[in-house]
């Protein structure tokens, strides 16, 4: 095999080795797009953002449904959503196999032997609708898994890493998107809320994020989804990073406790 | 060095191709078997998010303490210097190296430990992570034990690859990214449970580990669904119960 993408290591010059830069640069790219709607940011931006900075043709958000099947969100075009619709339909395909594995999926060429056997029905059906490689990621931060993020091209070849470093960010985005936007729909205001709102992931990965959110469903009596949602809020309320808010918590020197004068959420 | 323990470690690697295989499970027995065999205290798995940063998948130990010396490596320090060069980068003398990482070198010491390693996690030509080991006696490293060390990196990469018949490129970086996930639903898992029964977040890990070893789950399927509250675990979380001892 030849050195293609992969034959230099991730880190190295340009923007691909800050995480902080390129999570700012994303948010950037899908306040623009929030910006063009005249509206605030929310998912369909995210979309919207990635089709240049992924160079992919469409792209399609799957919200995941507690019980039974998701529903498609927003999609940027009439294929990214038939491809969408297809696989709830059909119940196979790149998404589905991304929600199950927790993991992306990266289907670069539809039209290799392995797609064929992998989804029979599907593989097939979306090489004849115009797609020839679809990229699934799932939308989750850890036990938390609100959708999937699905982008499709027309031309069969595999992401950089600059495009599949952008890719995971833009997923990231589009989590806690929907998120919080489930808090909003309830008239709460958070982190994100207003032309200003606070990027999602502006810090590096903290282990005590995803620990203090851990230990939030026990404190809270809240399932995971809203431990996340509530650390946030409160570190945006408090005017705290999110990181030490979270060590705080691990190491027990704060407890957030159901009766704090937090935004009400939007209920499960 | 134990022959034995080393011709086990490698044999295990088989174990690799089994429906079922537990690949988070694996790169902690990986790094528990670093400190028994080699000339190392600690030792820890960092893989490359292409999101860009390095970030711990397993380690020997679960203590706070070790966990930050390898969130500090995100920034600085012998991992992200061994995974930028895909070469091994060896400090005998941590003390000496302050200089080149003031964050790193002082925490390390404080932590007690003078001298480390990083052995780069290669597949051919691109760098995925680093394994990274720590020793509390300052001085030189082995050479025999340093080809042994690259060989548990090797191993460690190779079993990422569970889909190997597939020969895609992308395969290594969708396992990349799913054990990345994994990592954040153990800790998601260690805090609840560390909250439900008063644990510090090494004992909770424990407790994980041991319940997922006797039952035959994988640690990541048992977090998730300890986490998501899909299933309840009666005996994980009864307070002073089986959970806690066997």
């Amino acid at each position: 095999m030849s050195p293609g993408p992969h034959a230099r290591p991730v880190a190295g010059a340009g923007r691909g080795d800050m995480p902080a830069n390129r999570a700012a640069g994303i948010w950037g790219l899908v306040a623009v797009q929030a910006g063009i709607r005249g509206a605030l940011v929310s998912a369909v931006d995210v979309c919207t953002a990635s089709l240049a900075a992924v160079a992919v043709s469409g792209a399609a958000l799957t919200a995941a449904a507690k019980a039974g099947s998701g529903h498609v969100m927003c999609a940027t075009d009439a294929l990214s959503e038939q491809l969408a619709e297809l696989e709830l339909t059909l119940g196979e395909g790149p998404g589905p196999d991304a929600a199950a594995a927790g993991g992306p999926v990266l289907a670069s060429d539809l039209a290799a032997p392995a797609v064929a056997a992998r989804w029979p029905g599907f593989g097939p059906a979306a090489q004849g609708a115009g797609a020839a490689g679809i990229f699934a990621f799932p939308l989750q931060i850890g036990a938390i898994r609100v959708g999937v993020l699905e982008m499709y091209r027309r031309q069969a070849g595999p992401l950089t890493n600059d495009q599949l470093g952008d890719a995971l960010v833009f997923a990231d985005t589009a989590a806690v998107l929907l998120l919080e936007g489930q808090d909003r729909a309830a008239g709460a205001t958070g982190p994100l809320a207003g032309p200003g709102g606070q990027p999602p992931y502006l810090a590096r990965h903290r282990a005590e994020i995803d620990q203090a959110t851990g230990m939030l469903t026990e404190q809270l009596g809240v399932d995971i989804e809203d431990a996340f949602v509530r650390l946030r809020a409160y570190a945006y309320a408090e005017g705290r990073r999110l990181a030490d808010v979270a060590r705080d918590i691990v190491g027990r020197r704060l407890r957030l406790e159901s009766e704090l004068d937090l935004p009400a959420g939007g209920g499960k | 060095m134990d022959g034995q323990l080393l011709s086990e470690t490698f044999v295990e690697l088989a174990d690799t191709m089994v429906v079922g295989f537990d690949v988070i499970d694996f790169l902690h027995m990986l790094t528990d078997r670093s400190v028994q065999l080699l000339d190392a205290s600690a030792a820890g798995l960092l893989l490359a998010d292409p999101r860009g940063e390095l970030r711990v998948v397993a380690a020997s130990s679960e203590r706070a303490r070790l966990l930050e010396l390898f969130q500090i490596q995100s920034d600085q320090g012998p991992c992200l210097d061994c995974f930028r060069s895909g070469k091994p980068v060896v400090v005998a003398d941590l003390s000496t190296e302050t200089r080149r990482w003031p964050h790193f070198a002082p925490a390390a010491q404080e932590a007690g430990f003078a001298a480390v390693q990083a052995l780069p996690m290669r597949l051919r030509e691109q760098t995925i992570g680093a394994l990274n080991l720590f020793r509390a006696a300052p001085g030189i490293f082995d050479p025999a034990d340093m080809r042994v060390g690259q060989a548990l990196a090797d191993v460690a990469t190779i079993s990422l690859l569970q889909e190997r018949s597939l020969r895609r490129s992308e395969t290594l970086n969708e396992q990349l990214q799913a054990a990345l996930n994994s990592r954040v639903t153990i800790e998601q898992a260690k805090g609840k449970l560390a909250e439900r029964l008063q644990l510090d977040m090494d004992q909770a890990f424990a407790v994980l580990r041991r319940y997922a070893r006797t039952r035959n789950l994988r640690l990541s399927d048992l977090a998730r669904a300890f986490v998501d509250g899909s299933e309840t675990f009666p005996d994980l979380v009864e307070p002073g119960g089986k959970g806690l001892d066997r």
